[in-house]
């Protein structure tokens, strides 16, 4: 009995110790920081995806070094929610809001409004198709992905071209998650402006992949053993990109055969890319938008700074791997 | 000779007679349609792929090599929807054991001890799933919505979302590569050999053993099995066992094969699952269906996904034919289950 009074005495002690000793410490050096007592909130239609891992690490590494706090709002692709996660944001009245534009339309309004009570917004990872023209906020942090899709393209044609393919008559096949978003579309049309480019004609035949894993790789298998006169390959997303080099495999092509090219760092990509059966992935930095998202709202609250950033178009090709592997269990790559 | 001639005339119609009563009993099992489909599709596909590439060996070995992800997974939510339960937490139950997998194998594990955890990571939850379901007498559905939701959110905390290649620990003639997705004879997948694996040891104990009844009986009538002395609740909760291991063991197959965990193993298993065991003639209600149907009717699900593919269809309008051939299978169901009064 003594011992456990004596053991309950010790824990409220080391607690007492804790609030009055760590707490303090804590907020007195984040004080010391340029941007203590700023608060910023970035909502997002993200969640399932390991790709918002990296771009939460940027956003909780520019705030510790600035010394804000900053909160993430995860939606998980429903629109629903992140309308209303938006509506509690605004509420709160942070010193800035970072946004997901995700549709064209949905978020004129609010951006205006909010815009209108004083709270700053700025577009972050997606964009209205029109930018500034076709919704109010501030500027935008995040890849040009129709550039990004024209990068890919050129990587992939150069290597289909040096291969000795007939570029004319070329037929490209690209696999999507989810047919008809909008990261697809656009990603498609700049790979349509590198077809152009090379003279390449024809449209580009569009593989329904899903998002699961063994159905991305089965319908991309099955698409590659159908059309044994694909000239070349893209994914359109992290998933389908990983799944590229075993749908080669799958399909007996030997590497180069077929190049292929795509999105994002997955250990999937990254071992095609080094076994040579993709050409290229184009990395769009997240981690930059999550960080960049934090200090650019910092500094439009402190002297009014509103930039443009492109954070896309890194293009990960064999040469680079290293530093990529390197960094992707840090979660910045 | 008059004689004779009416003598064979009877024979005829005797084996005519015989034939007919093969075709109805034949057709009274709901596993006849789908063995039916499945084979008029083969022929189908055989002859429409592009260059008859449906029988190639790139596309049987590709067939061999992936089917088995889905149909490990189905052998088990059907055997349990044979006893009236639903299952759809098995979309976490697969990254979750990637996960603990993956994380036993970065900390330098023995190989042997990693499959004993990673199945009974599964073996666990499923355990849970059952004692929920059987303890607070809610729905099924309900609870491993519930469960499924946690475990998946216990996973993207865990894992950060992020991917983790498997490879940098694993040596290539690791035997876990060799026996789980390696090949024989260098032309057949060992996962289909895994797949017909748990299929005949399914098969066995659904179809041939006692407790196989137990299960249809739960299935079928829960009260009566009671009254019959069976321990109902022991039945539910062993199926809810037998497909948390499933997942493990395709969560772990799948890992090794794609060679990283990923958060987003498993997503859309729980309704393909259920839409496999559908096809193959296995009741929503409980009480009716088959292993063998099952394991048709996950194949014939991923023909015709394949099938259609080779054949050049358009590529938004796959699920619509998966969609349209879920529909017309139920229907049959129903129908086979009104003539039949089964």
């Amino acid at each position: 009995m003594k011992k456990s009074k004596l053991f309950l005495f010790a824990v409220v002690l080391l607690t007492l110790v804790s609030f009055t000793v760590l707490i303090p410490a804590t907020l007195l050096a984040k004080d010391d920081k340029p941007g203590a007592g700023m608060y910023f909130r970035l909502v997002t239609h993200g969640g399932n995806d390991p790709f918002w891992a990296v771009f939460q690490q940027g956003m909780r590494d520019a705030a510790d070094e600035l010394g804000c706090r900053a909160d993430i709002d995860l939606c998980g692709s429903d629109q629903n929610l992140m309308q209303k996660r938006f509506q509690e944001a605004v509420a709160m009245r942070p010193d800035g809001i970072a946004l997901v534009i995700n549709d064209n339309t949905m978020w004129d309004k609010p951006v205006a409004d909010a815009i209108a009570k004083g709270i700053p917004v700025i577009g972050t990872n997606n964009d209205d198709q029109k930018g500034s023209a076709g919704n109010a906020r501030l500027c935008y942090i995040g890849q040009n992905e129709r550039r990004a899709g024209l990068m890919i393209g050129r990587a992939v044609f150069a290597a289909a071209k040096a291969g000795g393919k007939n570029m004319r008559t070329l037929k490209v096949a690209a696999a999507v998650e989810v047919p008809g978003a909008n990261y697809g579309v656009v990603r498609s049309q700049g790979i349509k402006d590198a077809m152009e480019e090379y003279g390449i004609q024809g449209d580009i035949d569009i593989i329904d992949a899903t998002l699961e894993m063994t159905t991305a790789e089965s319908r991309i298998t099955s698409y590659l053993i159908g059309h044994p006169d694909t000239g070349a390959i893209f994914g359109l997303g992290g998933i389908c990109t990983d799944r590229i080099t075993s749908g080669l495999k799958n399909a007996k092509k030997s590497p180069g055969q077929i190049p292929g090219g795509g999105f994002d760092a997955t250990p999937g990509t990254l071992t095609g890319l080094k076994t040579g059966y993709m050409v290229a992935s184009i990395d769009q930095q997240q981690y930059l938008q999550g960080y960049f998202s934090v200090y650019v709202l910092y500094l439009y609250k402190k002297y009014g700074f509103l930039p443009q950033i492109d954070t896309g178009g890194y293009l990960i090709t064999k040469d680079n791997i290293a530093l990529i592997e390197s960094l992707s269990s840090k979660h910045v790559r | 000779m008059v004689q004779r001639e009416a003598g064979n005339k009877t024979r005829g119609e005797r084996s005519a007679l015989s034939n007919d009563k093969f075709m109805v009993r034949f057709l009274s099992y709901r596993v006849s349609f789908t063995l039916i489909v499945f084979v008029v599709l083969l022929v189908f596909f055989g002859i429409f792929s592009a260059g008859h590439s449906f029988f190639g060996i790139a596309n049987l070995t590709a067939l061999a090599k992936l089917a088995p992800d889905l149909g490990i997974v189905a052998l088990g939510v059907g055997t349990l929807m044979i006893a009236g339960e639903f299952d759809l937490s098995v979309a976490s139950t697969i990254p979750l054991s990637s996960f603990v997998f993956t994380k036993l194998l970065g900390w330098g594990t023995p190989h042997a001890l990693i499959l004993v955890i990673t199945l009974l990571t599964g073996a666990i939850i499923g355990m849970s799933n059952g004692l929920l379901v059987v303890k607070t007498k809610l729905p099924s559905f309900i609870i491993t919505l519930g469960t499924m939701l946690f475990w998946r959110g216990i996973v993207y905390a865990a894992s950060r979302m992020s991917p983790i290649g498997i490879m940098a620990w694993l040596e290539p003639d690791a035997w876990l590569l060799k026996v789980f997705v390696g090949f024989i004879g260098g032309m057949v997948p060992v996962q289909f050999v895994w797949f017909l694996f748990f299929f005949a040891v399914l098969g066995v104990i659904v179809q041939l053993h006692r407790f196989g009844n137990w299960i249809y009986v739960t299935g079928d009538n829960q009260i009566a099995a009671r009254a019959m002395g069976i321990d109902t609740d022991m039945v539910k909760t062993v199926c809810y066992v037998i497909v948390g291991v499933l997942c493990s063991f395709m969560g772990m197959i799948q890992n090794l094969r794609i060679e990283s965990f990923a958060a987003n193993q498993g997503v859309g298993f729980e309704l393909r699952a259920i839409a496999s065991a559908v096809v193959g003639g296995t009741s929503l209600m409980g009480g009716i269906g088959s292993i063998p149907g099952i394991f048709l009717g996950t194949l014939t699900i991923q023909i015709i996904d394949n099938g259609l593919i080779l054949m050049g269809a358009p590529a938004f309008g796959i699920n619509a034919f998966i969609g349209g051939a879920i529909i017309i299978f139920a229907v049959l169901n129903v129908t086979v289950a009104r003539v039949t009064g089964k």
